[in-house]
């Protein structure tokens, strides 16, 4: 009965949509959030949809992590592609970097203004 | 037309312009299908005899993309060294998860060196089996945060210390690759014997530098929480 769902092409398409969904979750986040933590951690959710894409889609049924241990002994076309997972190991490093350096900026902004909703915000002078 | 109307309108319009574009975009990635003939299937062909790692991933970050990971362990740095100079006057601030509780106070004397072992046991075998530097790195930085929350005020980093083996472990990875460029053919090349695939002295200067980037992850990351949980006002 499951063996239908556990096929390639359904893999591939149930990631596809649900990267999609996580995407517009953190989007619809950001774009509707008045406070500044919670846009950014809305940012931080929607770069996880990225990482789910990029590892998921790399996926097909039948093949094994790239790592030898005592059942596989040797390299082969049996393994997945380990470039895609080098890179997002790359871009989960870099987006903690960015997420803890504005995360830093708000709190120091909190701290000169006492203020952490966009709307109102009005240290560059516009009207209200 | 009011106002409220051509807002209404304007909102209207740009949602249905968006699930369009998503419609039309999800159409495309939907046809996505693998090659057989990438860059990792060559990687992969290429593992067994010129890094000699079991771990395909670690030599991925650490040999064929190597420079990469020295721009992204820079990023990770000046990132830290930003958030230190904005969060400025931290030690006079008060850790803002002071609570007191005896079983966390008595755990944490057998766990912490117990976390910081693992720790260690994972940047070193980043060669051989999931994990490396990164990973190891952030769990030696749990332990500390363990730590901070066990002991709230009576603790606190040793700044001299952590700026030593941060400035060393970065100075060790830039030395590795100019031997690489000097003794081999590129920066971070492979300059030392290769071993054994599966053994723990395998793979020549991957292993040197995971265990260089995990210190430098560990100093950074346990840096960044003391910035963050040493907030609030006396």
């Amino acid at each position: 009965m499951f063996d239908s769902f556990n096929q390639t092409p359904f893999l591939h398409t149930a990631i596809t949509i649900g990267s999609f969904l996580i995407l517009a979750i953190g989007l619809v986040g950001a774009l509707t959030k008045k406070n500044l933590f919670k846009i950014f951690i809305s940012f931080a959710i929607a770069e996880t949809a990225l990482f789910i894409y990029f590892i998921g889609m790399h996926f097909e049924v039948g093949k094994v992590a790239p790592i030898l241990t005592d059942k596989v002994t040797q390299f082969s076309t049996n393994m997945v592609d380990p470039v895609p997972q080098a890179m997002i190991l790359t871009t989960i490093v870099i987006a903690i970097a960015v997420l803890a350096l504005s995360l830093s900026f708000i709190i120091n902004y909190f701290k000169l203004t006492n203020n952490m909703e966009v709307d109102k915000m009005d240290e560059l002078g516009e009207d209200r | 037309m009011s106002l409220k109307k051509d807002i209404k309108l304007h909102s209207l319009s740009v949602s249905l312009v968006v699930s369009v574009m998503t419609i039309l975009l999800l159409s495309i990635f939907l046809n996505f299908s693998l090659v057989s003939d990438s860059l990792g299937v060559q990687i992969l062909s290429l593992n067994a005899d010129e890094t000699a790692t079991a771990n395909a991933v670690t030599s991925v970050v650490t040999y064929f993309r190597g420079f990469d990971t020295l721009g992204e362990v820079t990023i990770l740095f000046l990132s830290i060294f930003g958030i230190g100079l904005g969060l400025d006057g931290y030690r006079e601030k008060l850790n803002i998860f002071a609570f007191e509780n005896q079983l966390i106070k008595i755990a944490v004397d057998i766990l912490f060196p117990l976390i910081i072992l693992f720790g260690f046991y994972i940047i070193i075998h980043g060669h051989l089996s999931p994990g490396g530097g990164f990973q190891g790195g952030v769990v030696i930085a749990s332990g500390f945060l363990l730590m901070f929350l066990a002991k709230n005020d009576d603790f606190s980093l040793n700044h001299k210390i952590i700026s030593i083996a941060e400035a060393l472990s970065g100075a060790g990875f830039i030395l590795l690759g100019l031997l690489g460029l000097l003794l081999a053919d590129r920066f971070l090349g492979n300059f030392l014997p290769l071993g054994s695939i599966g053994s723990l002295f395998s793979g020549g200067v991957i292993p040197l530098i995971y265990i260089f980037v995990g210190i430098k992850v560990s100093a950074e990351i346990t840096a960044l929480i003391e910035y963050f949980i040493r907030i609030k006002d006396v």
